[in-house]
């Protein structure tokens, strides 16, 4: 069997899911462009809840498609239990999975200005709309 | 004169809104509008409907609800309307417009690939968790309440002197 030599970067999204899958389409659309953007070797999303696949799963999928580094990042708008407690157990268990695998987690979407930016547009196209 | 009420959730961990006030502090320095405050739908504090009130009471004529969800999912769609038309029925000389939530915005990549290059090691995982006890609120519902990263518990009475 021929062994992967190349060293490969994963960026694992790590989303809150929805009993309604339908929900996750934006979140699927975005990871789509980070994944266009080819600064990640693998860009893969995982699932606290309801939906596949699951944080592990995807985790596990990143690492046989050879990613030696995985990069988390949480796709959530708050530090509530989930970001601040849940999610680094369950990459803390991964690592306990994949001992030779680097493991680093990135602040969680809700902390970057880009938010900001976002928020003031939607509150500008609203007054907008109503003003005309 | 224009208020612009950023709408959530609201959480059990304290400290939990630290984000959400920071859009808020940057919106409020960028002049969107005159008055930029938060108004959650449940656990946190101010409730949706008390910020309103004091929106109102600073002078406020007309309210942009700006929904800080990223999916216009349930919450949006159901739980906002319908607290939106409780203050409207408080409130029935004030406007209210509400905006869309954040749904799909090209720069939601930007953030990610940006948060991915100052991503950190184990030890950097649980800082959220520790810095959630500076927060401190007498709440029993709390996650941290009454454990070590939650210095402050059993001394609720302080925790109220530190809001």
């Amino acid at each position: 069997m021929m062994k992967v030599l190349e060293k490969k970067t994963a960026l694992l999204v790590m989303v809150h899911g929805s009993p309604r899958p339908i929900a996750n389409a934006d979140m699927h659309r975005v990871t789509e462009v980070v994944r266009e953007r080819g600064v990640y070797d693998l860009v893969e999303a995982g699932f606290m809840e309801c939906n596949e696949p699951t944080i592990p799963d995807a985790i596990d999928s990143c690492i046989a498609q050879g990613a030696d580094e995985v990069i988390a990042v949480p796709f959530f708008l708050h530090t509530g239990t989930h970001v601040a407690d849940d999610l680094p157990t369950l990459i803390e268990e991964a690592m306990r999975r994949h001992p030779d695998v680097k493991f680093r987690m990135g602040d969680y979407l809700g902390r970057s200005e880009r938010l900001t930016d976002i928020l003031s547009d939607r509150t500008i196209a609203a007054e907008t709309g109503a003003s005309s | 004169m224009d208020a612009t009420v950023l709408f959530s959730h609201g959480s059990l961990l304290c400290g939990a809104g630290e984000a959400l006030l920071a859009h808020a502090e940057r919106l409020r320095r960028r002049g969107i509008s005159p008055i930029v405050a938060v108004g959650y739908l449940n656990y946190s504090d101010p409730p949706f409907l008390q910020t309103v009130g004091e929106c109102v009471e600073r002078g406020a004529t007309r309210i942009l609800v700006t929904p800080y969800f990223l999916v216009p999912g349930y919450f949006v769609k159901v739980d906002l309307p319908k607290t939106v038309a409780e203050a409207q029925a408080k409130f029935p000389e004030v406007e209210f417009v509400v905006a869309e939530a954040i749904g799909f915005d090209e720069r939601l990549a930007d953030a990610l690939i940006e948060s991915a290059r100052e991503a950190v090691g184990p030890a950097g995982w649980r800082q959220d968790l520790r810095r959630a006890s500076q927060f401190c609120r007498p709440d029993a519902k709390c996650p941290l309440y009454g454990t070590p990263n939650c210095p402050k518990q059993p001394m609720p009475v302080e925790c109220e002197q530190n809001q």
